[in-house]
């Protein structure tokens, strides 16, 4: 008996506290000080996806670079993440205690389809913006109007399935086509950007194997049968493991198609060269899109855009791997971030970022486009279009490096 | 037909792989009766180990592995004595509580100092295959089955044919009798620790070639390891190589052969199947079950 | 009385909880909430492992199991989130038995690794039928909003839901604890020889105790589906099931009171504890508190020097070294109890 009270004593000790730690003091706007802005993130630092841990270093050390030059209209930018293991349930729960005990003042760059999907409404409902979440899942960019203060940034993923159509009817017309796609949101996104860029020509598409991301399994049985197809055409749209895995067992069984097209996500050269060192002898020529600037090709060495990343990654995340693209997309996110603050002027408010994010024109014309994309590329949102990055440039995999090719694609049509 | 010999070699090699995991799980088990949850994070991390000898680089280095293994080995002894053995006299829960701390802890560790960017690990046989009668066997797949193989066989003559080997036999068959007749029961199990350790880091650098070292690159050969072991009898050393063999060929053949078996219910059949074996044999096919009198 | 736990106790338990909202941010409400669900699932896996000896890694799929059972009823079929809790707790109970049945055959750790089977089977079931479960991308739950005519923060209605489940379902695990099915099991964990010498159907009392833990997990996990609003596969992962275990060895397995510890370091650690102790470890020797990874070896590190500190949980500790149950005084030389070496 006296042992239970022991226990029920201590435990209400325990929690005491651990409640008493104080959240942020809440001020007239939440997460704005005289001094300082909050803005938070959540992002997979443990578990299977934690490979996109870069990209929050990028952004602080963007935020750093910022602050050294006196920060944003008199306020110095505090940037803070934590881990959710792209466990939805914890990026709940993270979320909210961003909200409701830190009170940041935006919710940036979230990274993950589903870890995002979880916290969407919630902070809807609670007028908090979440802001260039990290995923190319359509629905943060299409769905505006239900949820007005949701964003996406980077090219969506149907709009870039889209375009491996539009291309395959105009470079490929005969060719016969095999997929080989996630089965979730992020590959079905895909495959319906990839039909509808087809547009008559679907017929291409002699096999479409969807395989479950599982980290128990390669798609060796998907791949077998896309073999056994007989297409000429493998097209992957996979995350980077499994794209890799696609890569080796290819070679593995013989196969070899005459072209191959993979997704921007696991289109890099560090995945790519790891493909052909496992062995697989179809990996050169494989074609994709990017829509930022590469720091693992040397032909941006002498673009402003290049030279001014590697020196903020060299002052403000030396220990970083600058040659990780991962980074530089931080970066150049954290760009826009710092160009849409510096527009809300002395009295930022969450409805004003926003209202900025919504209407952004930062364009080569206007000699204002962000000098971490490709040369090019603007960042363009109103009205009814709320697809932040549409452009992008074919890139050939030759040589251990992704080369451009050709001219500027849009996406999602001419931007007006 | 020359499917047939791809998909058996395959899975054989796989095989091998999870029933020299599943050999290192018998024996901490046998020694202890606790099942080392942190085996496969222990194979990862030693897999990374040779990584950095091997200069991340591209080839791979026979010394940097033999090398590994050394180290493996008395970093699993170590382990052992100082993170096992002060809880080895609580209950076998909290002993089993210990080796999950373990994994968290290597796990973590592992993203900590090498990050967790997918890296190559290379592979000391050439991707090619030999081509016989029309039939592609995998030099790698065959490399690997030889050198897990080869490790087996001389751990087994070890046992079987050194004093210190008999002494750890008798220790874990009856560590009573064992300690009356002077063997050292606790230096044992720390070495039973270390051979684990070591044929984990030999699982390791033998899978790190086909699924890429990441820190979680271990957790799906761990689940194969523990059917392996479970399938085997986990008193049953023979068991374990067995029952990993056995599973590799099952999992490969399965996946060829019967479409129904999508890949994502690969896994959930073979656990399956498995179950079933138990409900049969329920200490598994090499398990002695000890017949109890009431 | 006696039989529903100490009556003192749990009016400390009660006021304090009903304090709790009145002292505490509505975030650190939120939090308590959960505190309060994972009481339910870990005295439901402490009824499994602490008290019938049955180490059991897939009980995270159990709360999977309520969880879907939940959203599948809230967002297809329009039923109200608090009718489907005790619904939840039932399709949970009743694959736990189904479970339960085979499983009996297993000894010890063949049957902790074939429970290992379960979350995995869970995971590949969700998405090979998507149509049912909305495969990886799952399903959002409306927002948390009070209900039954109240008006009050979200979070402190949830914290009221789960709470009132979790001091219902306290008392219903000291009843089945302290009554004849607890005898039984105790006999069970503590000697299945002697417990089948006197009368006691091994079998049966093992599949009832699956059932059983099983129906706690699934309510935690309808629970769980409520405050969370959203289920995908990533929110029931094999860590789940693995941090539930902590909880309870933590706490004290075999001590339901010990599972409020147990449930207070779940809820925390991770999301709490874990960056609260890296920056203060930060300060004193510098370290990049953003690592990846390094959240885990926090943890990890906090796990074992607890058990070095309390082996047998905070309930041990409470308990003092002195007398405690044969279930947690390690096993003695089998050799020298065996009766076939004489």
């Amino acid at each position: 008996m006296r042992k239970t009270f022991l226990l029920i004593v201590a435990a209400l000790a325990v929690t005491a506290v651990v409640g008493a730690t104080a959240g942020a003091r809440p001020t007239a706007t939440p997460g704005v000080t005289a001094k300082s802005i909050l803005l938070e993130g959540t992002y997979p630092l443990s578990g299977p996806a934690s490979g996109y841990a870069p990209i929050p270093v990028g952004m602080g050390a963007y935020f750093s670079y910022v602050n050294a030059k006196g920060g944003v209209n008199g306020r110095k930018i505090n940037w803070h993440y934590e881990d959710d293991g792209y466990n939805p349930a914890n990026t709940v729960q993270i979320t909210h205690k961003f909200v409701e005990q830190d009170h940041a003042f935006a919710l940036v760059g979230g990274l993950g389809t589903e870890p995002q999907l979880a916290v969407r409404q919630y902070l809807n409902d609670n007028k908090v913006p979440q802001l260039f979440v990290a995923t190319g899942a359509t629905t943060f960019d299409r769905d505006y109007a239900q949820y007005p203060w949701t964003i996406g940034w980077q090219p969506d993923y149907e709009a870039e399935g889209s375009i491996y159509g539009k291309y395959v009817v105009a470079n490929m017309p005969n060719a016969k086509i095999g997929v080989l796609y996630q089965n979730d949101s992020y590959g079905n996104d895909y495959m319906r950007g990839f039909k509808a860029g087809l547009r008559s020509h679907q017929s291409q598409i002699i096999t479409a194997q969807p395989y479950d991301l599982s980290a128990t399994t390669p798609p060796a049985v998907q791949m077998a049968k896309i073999k056994a197809s007989g297409a000429d055409t493998l097209v992957l749209f996979a995350t980077p493991t499994p794209t890799i895995q696609a890569y080796v067992i290819g070679t593995k069984l013989g196969y070899k198609p005459a072209n191959v097209i993979t997704n921007s996500v696991s289109a890099t050269d560090a995945f790519l060269t790891i493909a052909e060192k496992s062995g697989s002898n179809i990996v050169e020529g494989s074609l994709s899109v990017e829509y930022t600037l590469d720091p693992a090709n040397p032909i941006y060495n002498k673009l402003p855009g290049m030279k001014l990343y590697r020196s903020i990654m060299a002052k403000y995340a030396p220990k970083a791997n600058a040659n990780d693209g991962l980074n530089l997309y931080g970066v150049a996110k954290a760009w826009n971030v710092v160009q849409l603050l510096s527009k809300l002027g002395k009295n930022p408010t969450r409805a004003g970022l926003m209202a900025a994010a919504r209407k952004m024109t930062f364009a080569p014309g206007k000699k204002n486009a962000n000098p971490f994309l490709l040369q090019g590329v603007s960042t363009f949102t109103k009205g009814s279009f709320q697809y932040p990055i549409t452009q992008v440039k074919l890139v050939k995999y030759v040589n251990h490096v992704f080369q451009p090719q050709g001219k500027l694609i849009a996406g999602r049509g001419a931007l007006r | 037909m020359q499917t047939f010999f791809q998909t058996l070699t395959t899975g054989l090699s796989d095989g091998s792989i999870y029933g020299s995991l599943a050999l290192a799980l018998v024996l901490i088990y046998k020694a202890t009766e606790v099942i080392n949850f942190a085996q496969g994070e222990m194979a990862m991390f030693t897999t990374y180990i040779a990584w950095a000898l091997m200069g991340h680089g591209s080839t791979f280095e026979w010394w940097a592995f033999f090398a590994t293994l050394g180290i493996a080995f008395i970093g699993g002894a170590a382990l052992q004595q100082t993170v096992i053995r002060p809880l080895e006299r609580a209950s076998v829960l909290t002993a089993v509580m210990a080796t999950i701390a373990l994994l968290v802890i290597l796990n973590g560790l592992a993203a900590w100092i090498w990050s967790p960017q997918l890296q190559f690990f290379p592979s000391p046989f050439p991707t090619s295959s030999w081509v016989i009668g029309g039939v592609h066997i995998s030099k790698q797949d065959a490399g690997t089955f030889g050198v897990v193989m080869a490790c087996v066989l001389i751990l087994w003559l070890f046992f079987r044919f050194t004093k210190l080997g008999l002494a750890m036999r008798a220790g874990a068959l009856n560590p009573g009798a064992a300690r009356l007749m002077g063997v050292r029961a606790s230096w044992l199990l720390a070495l039973g620790w270390g051979f684990a350790a070591a044929l984990g880091a030999v699982s390791g650098m033998m899978v790190a070639p086909t699924v890429f070292l990441t820190p979680n690159m271990m957790q799906a050969v761990l689940i194969y390891a523990f059917a392996a072991a479970i399938l085997g009898g986990l008193e049953s050393p023979v068991g374990a190589i067995a029952g990993g063999l056995s599973l590799g060929v099952l999992l490969n053949m399965l996946g060829e052969y019967v479409h129904p078996v999508t890949t994502e219910l690969r896994l959930p059949v073979a656990l399956g199947i498995l179950l079933v074996v138990l409900l049969v044999k329920p200490a598994g096919l090499f398990g002695r079950v000890v017949v109890r009198r009431v | 009385m006696k039989r529903l736990g100490n009556p003192i106790a749990l009016a400390v338990l009660v006021l304090a909880v009903i304090a709790a909202p009145f002292v505490f941010s509505n975030y650190r409400t939120y939090q308590l909430a959960f505190v309060g669900l994972y009481l339910v699932a870990l005295l439901g896996l402490d009824i499994l492992t602490g008290f019938t000896g049955q180490i059991s890694l897939g009980h995270g799929a159990f709360m999977g199991i309520g969880a879907y059972t939940t959203t599948i009823l809230v967002v297809d079929h329009g039923v109200r989130d608090l009718w489907t809790i005790p619904l939840g707790g039932v399709a949970a109970g009743i694959i736990g038995l189904a479970f339960g049945i085979p499983a009996t055959r297993f000894a010890g750790p063949y049957l902790a690794l074939a429970t290992f089977a379960i979350p995995l089977a869970f995971i590949g079931i969700l998405k090979r039928y998507p149509h049912f479960t909305g495969g990886n991308v799952g399903k959002n739950l409306p927002q948390l909003h009070s209900e039954l005519g109240w008006h009050t923060n979200p979070s402190i209605w949830f914290y009221v839901v789960c709470w009132v489940v979790a001091l219902v379902m306290l008392p219903l695990a000291f009843l089945i604890v302290r009554g004849r099915f607890g005898r039984a099991m105790r006999s069970v964990r503590d000697s299945e020889i002697a417990a089948a010498a006197n009368g006691v159907s091994t079998a049966g009392v093992k599949t009832l105790a699956f059932g059983i833990s099983a129906f706690f997990c699934g309510v935690a996990g309808s629970l769980y589906a409520i405050g969370i609003t959203y289920v995908n596969p990533d929110t029931f992962p094999i860590d789940l099931s693995i941090l539930l275990l902590v909880g309870i060895v933590l706490g004290g397995a075999g001590s339901l009171y010990g599972m409020l510890f147990g449930a207070l370091f779940v809820e925390f650690i991770r999301i709490s504890w874990g960056p609260a102790l890296l920056d203060l470890f930060s300060r004193v020797h510098h370290i990049d508190t953003h690592a990846p990874g390094s959240g885990l070896v926090v943890y990890g590190v906090v796990l074992l020097l607890v058990l070095y500190a309390a082996p047998a949980g905070a309930a041990g500790l409470a308990r003092g070294l002195a007398g405690r149950p044969a279930f947690l005084r390690r096993k003695e030389d089998p050799s020298l109890s065996d009766p076939g070496l004489v």
